[in-house]
Formats: structure tokens, C-alpha cells, sequence
């Protein structure tokens, strides 16, 4: 009987380590940003794909989809092609946050799989994530004017561009 | 040449902790001295590599060198020197660095205090220790490197997280991590006793100091903790079941548990392989802790930096060092039994009981704190669980326990007289109950049951523990009675000084929880508000500036019946760098109440929105906290055992 009982809990603590690893792959949050309203945050930083500088000053026209991604982030590769459907209907401009990557495999990755992006800030670092909030790659955040008007958690869908971003360019 | 440094150090202590962990291989072909002597070397060398890689790292803060990334993002030239200092563990490399270091000293002290112990013990937990290490320093080496370099070196670092600005966040992380990471001694113990098959009953009394020792310093940083939330975050609150407090709290509950199963462990010899299961547990939560705030697994206040990767790794090494304690325990827990009978009347059960309630409530809380994992993870959808669930819970399996405390105190091992304790007690009850009706209905003329209940029973501790140290001083050897207070067994005073800071504490939590008067109002210059006996007026706000801030700076003056009393200074700061805006709450503080008024929102030019707090006795939080820090000294640096010891050792 006691001998079972002392098997307690190693079935507990596996059923709790169970949830952790699934939880790990999971978004944690789907409480809206408290950035929504507010300015992008101040950043001085580089841009992917031919290194100029590039600061908050230069994101300041109207209404734009800030994606943030990895080339490590096997989520961010299944919504690519969402935006690549984006970029093909000519309304929105979209920028990239490439996020905790390294250079040579972020170009690669644009180069097989198609650049949807305008323009591609470089945060290897993770600083300008971390003051936009983020969680975890992919991340999206519709701007307007360097303001933030929504937040996704985790890879956009199909429905995307017809509920989050036709609304808001129809608003203009 | 920082980087190089530190990063061979960590190398060389990497290696070395393989060496320490290797010994388990060897142990029973070696001479046992002669593999104490090795390990023991190997713990001290480890302990002072990992030592003077972080002064390395405290050196690189203090002289502003931004060659290193870890010190870029956290540091600035206009920090003052003492946040420069604690910057060192203001985020997750350092904080990393810190855990590990205090892992390594840890295991020397093991090497260097465990004489009544066996070598063979010494051997295999120094052995565990290693391992741990081991984890920790790849961990360091692999992912958290806080020697890594960043180029083109900044000319400016970008400041240390505004929140973590404060005095009460320069010690609070050492001192909960000193404790939380002092759990692995009871787990590399009750591993090393698990390895041989054998436990006797002195062991367990050097393991119970160990283990009063880390519970003093996870309640002193849970504490400071609670005392910065509520100085620092401008809402007055100073707890919200936050999952990384709950992280810290988990440990707390089953190190309390440990901590009275293993006085029943020693003075009975039952419980044993409950106490080896209870060591195993409140280690395992440390690292689940650990695991909950590094991968930002859930959504918390306290995730300063998190990262899915490193959790990955944190939640491999837990999954393989817990699982396999926890088969190693299935297997030879058998090996631990002494004696099995006890009786219902006998201060044993009722430590079982209370034992029982602590686990129950810490499963409890982990449910709550995991709950929104388990629901996404079984797509019922998201569901966060809030303050009420855990209050609630927390509530009824708490109270229980307090109603245990008093016949825990007076009990008697083996067998109880009843009778003699129901009488006893029944009439220290029933003056409780008066009291508590009579002052409650005095002061605040209100009925509700929760409270009424609550504080008789935190009064009814206090009492019986009072009453308790009032006979044995009656009682002592001495006619003298102030001779009779310096003589009584500090065992007994640690324990009750200990009882009587919950009740403390519990008049403290119930009280201002429940009677704290809050005002959250728009109040124009010039205008005054009535809140309690006070009336406060607000003067003016003034702008101010500091090396690495501007604040905006509220002047209210307090009246009681048109008489001046005192002035508040509450503050709005904006962190030049980080452009963080910050809370500095103005508190006015006595034995019964504390005055709480934070500046908000600036609506126009002379209206602000202002919150203004009265929180009764919410002081007994921080008196209740002491005692219990008290109790737990005087149970580590029992004067009597001190004594016993000098008579055993010729």
C-alpha cells in the first residue's frame, strides 16, 4: 500500500512536467498590450538586408503592419505566406522586427521564402523587443502614425487581413 | 580581457564540477577520507572561481564597462554607484550567476560544517551538488553568458529596469535566493541518504538547522519582497498571487512542512521517508520556480527578461534530476523506516495534521498558478486565475492550521492528557473570542464572520504562545525570574516567537484587508479631502531633477481638527533613459495605521488624479515578519546547543 502510494508522486510530478512542455510551445498571454495607444517605442537600430540605420523617426506613415520574427521561429515560417498574400494586394506596407537572429540566416530565409517586407529593422539583441512588449516570436502589431493600434500573439491566419487590417485602412 | 577571464573561470568551474560529480563512481573503491578530502578541495575551489568571476562581472558594472552586452543593457554611466552594484543580478545572466554562486557556497558550507555527519553522506551530497552545479554553469556557458561582448561597444548603457531602482530590490533578490537555493541541501541529503540505504535519527537534527536556516531566508526575501511591492508599485498592495510570487511562496509552505515533519522525524522516529519526500518536493518547487520565471511560461509582473529556450533547458534538467530522485525514492524509501505507531492523542498527529494541510494548500496553489496552462493546453480556452480563488483557498486551509498551533504548543510527545489540554485551552479560546467580538465591534462596528474568525484565532495563538513562555519562565530552575528568561531552551522560544508572528501576521493581513479606507480621486489644488479622523490638502506639485530622473513631486498637508500634522511628498518619476514612469508613494507610518497617497495621472494643468490609502495596522505585516525571522535565528543559534555541543566534543 505504501510502496503504491510513494508512486503518487512521480505520476504528479510527470503530469506537471507534461503541461510545462506543452505550455512552453503555447503564447502565454492574450491580454491586449498596455502599448495599444501608445508611441513605438525610441530605437536607434540597423535594418536587415543592407544595414543602414534605421530609428522610430522613420516609421511614421500611415497605417503599417509590424511583424516581428526569427528565421529560428518555426511559427513565424507557417504565417510568411500570409504576408507574402498581403504584400500582393498593394494596400498596407508591412516592416519586419527581425528578432534574436543572426544575419546570415535571417537574409537566407528572405531569400528562399520570399521578402513581404518593406524594410527590415535588425534587433539581434532583443532590446526594441523587449520594449514593444514582446513575448516570443511571431508577434504582430498594426501601427498608425507610430502609434500602436493592435497586438497579435502568435502566427497570423487567413483572417487576418480581413478583420484586423481592412477595418482599419477603411477608417482613414 | 573581462570576458576571457570570466569566461575560463566558468570553464575551469564547469570541469571541475564533473570532477565533484565523478565521485559517486568511485566512492566505494576509494578511501572515503581520501574522497572527502578531494571533494571538499574541489567544492572551495569551485566556490571561489565562481567568486571572483562575479566580482568580475560587479568590477565591470562599477567601471561602466559596456564592453560586455549583459552590462550595456543594464547599467548607464549616471546609475548611482549602489544600483550600479545590484544591476549585477538586475537580469537574468547575472541573476543566473548569483543563483549558482550561491549554489557553490552552499555546498562548501556543507563540506564545512557536517562532522556529526558520516563521510560517506558528505561524499554523495557533495557529489549531487556537483551535478547541480554542473547544470547550472552549462546553463551559464550555453545561454546566459553574462561575459558576452557586444559590438560596436555602446558609448551609453541603456539603465537598469526603473522598478528594480529601489533599496528594498537591492537585497531582496539575494536574500530569496539564498533561501530558495538553500533548499537543495535538504535534497541533496535526502538523495545521499536515499544512495545508502540508511538514515539515524542525529542526522536528521544537523539537516533540521540547515533547513531552519534557508526558511529564514526565503521569509526575510519574501518579505522584502512584499514590503517593495507595496512601497514601489503605488497601489498599496503588497501581494497578488502573481505566479512568480507563488513561485516563491510554494517552496515557503513545504519548506514549513519540512520543517515540523522533521522534529517528528528526530524526536520520534516516524515520518522519515515522508520528510526525505517533503525534501525532494520543496527543491523540486525551487526549480520550478526558477523554470516559471526564466521562460516566461506564464504571463507575470516579475518577467524581466524571459526566453522559451532557456526554460526549455531549465525544464530538461528538472525533468531528469526530479524524475530520477523521485524513482530513486519509489525504490529504496522502504530502507527508511524506523518505527510506525503513534497515537491519535499525541503532539505527533497533530504535526501530521498540520503537515497534511501545508501540502494540500501548496498543491493548491500550484493548481492555481499552472491552471491557465493546463486549460490552453487542453484547448478549454484561456482562463487566468485571479486573487479571489487563492484567497479563498488559502484562507480556509490556513485557518485550520492556526487553530492547530495552540494544541501543537501544548502537547506532549507520545501521549497527550487531553482533558487537561481541552480545559486549558477552552478558556484561552474563549478570552480570544471576547476580545476579538469586543474590539471589532469597538472599532469598526462591523460583523463580518471571515474576520471575526480569523482574528480569534490569531489572537488565540498569540495568547496560548505567550501564556506558554510565561510558565516556563514560572516554572524555570531559577528563583530569579529575569534569570529564568535568559535560561529558557531556545528550541521553545524560537518555536513560539515564530507562532506568535503568524497571529501577528494574520491581524495585520485580516485588518487591512478588510478595513483599509481607499480614495481614488481628482483632486484640484487647494482642495482638501476628509479620509478617517485626517483631513489632507492638496498644495501643489512641483517638478524636480535627479542624475538619471525627473520626477514630479505632490505636496499634500495633513490636518486632524485644523491642526497641522505633517506633510506628503509623493512622486511621479520618468527615467531619462528607459522613459519608464514610476510611483514613489509618500507613507506615513505608525503602530496602527499607515497614511498611503500616490500622485496619478496629471489631468489638466491643476487637477491630479491622487490615491490616498489608510490601511490599519497593516504595519503588523512587517512586525509579524520579524518575529518569524527571529524565531527562526534563535532556532538556528540555540544557546543550548551550543552548550550540548561543547559538553559532546571533548
Amino acid at each position: 500500500m505504501i510502496r503504491k502510494l510513494s508512486l503518487l508522486p512521480i505520476a504528479i510530478f510527470f503530469a506537471v512536467i507534461y503541461f510545462l512542455f506543452i505550455g512552453l510551445d503555447k503564447d502565454p498571454t492574450l491580454i491586449p498590450s498596455p502599448l495599444i495607444g501608445k508611441q513605438l517605442p525610441e530605437f536607434n537600430s540597423k535594418t536587415l538586408l543592407d544595414n543602414s540605420k534605421i530609428t522610430n523617426n522613420d516609421l511614421l506613415e500611415k497605417t503599417y503592419i509590424l511583424n516581428v520574427w526569427g528565421s529560428w521561429c518555426y511559427a513565424c515560417s507557417i504565417e510568411h505566406n500570409y504576408f507574402i498574400d498581403i504584400k500582393k494586394k498593394k494596400s498596407i506596407d508591412i516592416y519586419g522586427l527581425n528578432y534574436k537572429d543572426n544575419r546570415k540566416s535571417a537574409v537566407k530565409w528572405l531569400k528562399d521564402k520570399g521578402n513581404p517586407y518593406k524594410k527590415n529593422i535588425f534587433d539581434d539583441s532583443g532590446n526594441i523587443a523587449i520594449e514593444l512588449g514582446v513575448y516570443g516570436a511571431p508577434e504582430t502589431f498594426l501601427v498608425n502614425e507610430g502609434i500602436i493600434i493592435h497586438k497579435h500573439i502568435g502566427p497570423i491566419d487567413k483572417n487576418y487581413y480581413k478583420e484586423v487590417v481592412l477595418p482599419n485602412i477603411k477608417n482613414e | 580581457m573581462i570576458t576571457e577571464i570570466g569566461n575560463i573561470l566558468l570553464s575551469i568551474a564547469t570541469s571541475l564540477s564533473l570532477c565533484m560529480f565523478s565521485t559517486v563512481f568511485v566512492r566505494r573503491i576509494i578511501n572515503v577520507d581520501k574522497i572527502l578530502l578531494f571533494s571538499t578541495v574541489i567544492t572551495h575551489v569551485i566556490t571561489f572561481l565562481i567568486f571572483i568571476s562575479f566580482c568580475l562581472l560587479a568590477l565591470a558594472f562599477l567601471s561602466d564597462n559596456f564592453s560586455l552586452k549583459y552590462v550595456a543593457n543594464n547599467s548607464n554611466i549616471s546609475l548611482d554607484t549602489i544600483y550600479k552594484f545590484s544591476a549585477v543580478w538586475g537580469a537574468h545572466e547575472g541573476s543566473i550567476l548569483l543563483w549558482v554562486f550561491i549554489l557553490s557556497v552552499w555546498g562548501s558550507s556543507i563540506a564545512l560544517f557536517s562532522n556529526n555527519i558520516p563521510k560517506i553522506l558528505v561524499v554523495d551530497m557533495l557529489a549531487i551538488m556537483g551535478i547541480l552545479l554542473l547544470f547550472f554553469l552549462i546553463f551559464i556557458l550555453l545561454s546566459s553568458n553574462p561575459f558576452d561582448r557586444i559590438f560596436p561597444i555602446p558609448l551609453n548603457g541603456r539603465d537598469l529596469n526603473p522598478l528594480l531602482q529601489d533599496p528594498g530590490l537591492i537585497i531582496h533578490p539575494p536574500m530569496l535566493y539564498i533561501g530558495y537555493v538553500g533548499t537543495s541541501v535538504p535534497f541533496v541529503f535526502a538523495i545521499a541518504v536515499l544512495m545508502n540505504r540508511k538514515i539515524e535519527l542525529k542526522w536528521l537534527s544537523w539537516l533540521r538547522k540547515w533547513v531552519i536556516c534557508s526558511w529564514v531566508f526565503l521569509t526575510m526575501g519574501i518579505s522584502l519582497g512584499s514590503w517593495w511591492a507595496y512601497h514601489e508599485l503605488g497601489w498599496g498592495g503588497w501581494w497578488f498571487w502573481d505566479p512568480v510570487e507563488n513561485a516563491s511562496f510554494m517552496p515557503w509552505l513545504s519548506i514549513t512542512a519540512l520543517m515540523h515533519s522533521l522534529i517528528v522525524s528526530e524526536k520520534r522516529g516516524i515520518f522519515i521517508s515522508w520528510s526525505i519526500l517533503l525534501a525532494i518536493l520543496t527543491f523540486s518547487l525551487s526549480l520550478l520556480g526558477t523554470f516559471l520565471v526564466r521562460s516566461g511560461i506564464l504571463v507575470s509582473v516579475h518577467a524581466f527578461a524571459n526566453d522559451p529556450e532557456r526554460g526549455l533547458y531549465i525544464l530538461l534538467f528538472l525533468t531528469l534530476i526530479i524524475g530520477s530522485s523521485l524513482l530513486l525514492y519509489f525504490l529504496r524509501s522502504k530502507y527508511l523506516v524506523f518505527q510506525k505507531e503513534y497515537s491519535i492523542s499525541s503532539k505527533e498527529f497533530i504535526l501530521l495534521i498540520n503537515n497534511l494541510f501545508l501540502t494540500i494548500t501548496t498543491f493548491a496553489i500550484l493548481l492555481g498558478t499552472l491552471y491557465p496552462l493546463i486549460s490552453s493546453s487542453l484547448n478549454m480556452g484561456k482562463i487566468s486565475v485571479g486573487a479571489p480563488y487563492f484567497n479563498f483557498i488559502f484562507a480556509s486551509l490556513m485557518l485550520p492550521i492556526v487553530l492547530l498551533m495552540s494544541p501543537a504548543i501544548y502537547s506532549s510527545w507520545k501521549k497527550t492528557n487531553y482533558k487537561y489540554l481541552t480545559k486549558k485551552l477552552s478558556i484561552i479560546l474563549f478570552y480570544s473570542i471576547i476580545i476579538s467580538y469586543v474590539f471589532l465591534n469597538i472599532f469598526y462596528d462591523s460583523d463580518i464572520f471571515i474576520v471575526f474568525i480569523a482574528l480569534s484565532l490569531a489572537v488565540f495563538t498569540i495568547f496560548s504562545s505567550t501564556i506558554k513562555i510565561f510558565q516556563n519562565i514560572k516554572n524555570g530552575i531559577h528563583e530569579s525570574f529575569l534569570k529564568n528568561i535568559f535560561l529558557l531552551p531556545s528550541r521553545l522560544l524560537s518555536n513560539l516567537l515564530s507562532h506568535i508572528g503568524i497571529g501577528v501576521l494574520i491581524i495585520g493581513i485580516t485588518i487591512s484587508n478588510y478595513y483599509s479606507i481607499q480614495k481614488e480621486v481628482v483632486m484640484k489644488k487647494n482642495t482638501e479631502i476628509l479620509i478617517k479622523n485626517l483631513s489632507i490638502k492638496f498644495v501643489d506639485v512641483k517638478t524636480k531633477t535627479s542624475k538619471n530622473y525627473s520626477s514630479q513631486v505632490g505636496i499634500f498637508d495633513a490636518f486632524s481638527n485644523d491642526k497641522y500634522l505633517l506633510s506628503f511628498f509623493p512622486e511621479k518619476r520618468t527615467y531619462n533613459i528607459q522613459k519608464n514612469i514610476m510611483t514613489e508613494a509618500a507613507i506615513d507610518s505608525n503602530f496602527l495605521r499607515d497614511i498611503y497617497i500616490a500622485l496619478g495621472e496629471n489631468l489638466s494643468n491643476d487637477s491630479w488624479v491622487v490615491r490616498i490609502y489608510y490601511k490599519p495596522y497593516i504595519q503588523f505585516l512587517w512586525y509579524g515578519a520579524a518575529l518569524m525571522i527571529l524565531g527562526g535565528i534563535f532556532g538556528i543559534f540555540g544557546r543550548n546547543k551550543l552548550l550540548k555541543n561543547i559538553k559532546n566534543d571533548p
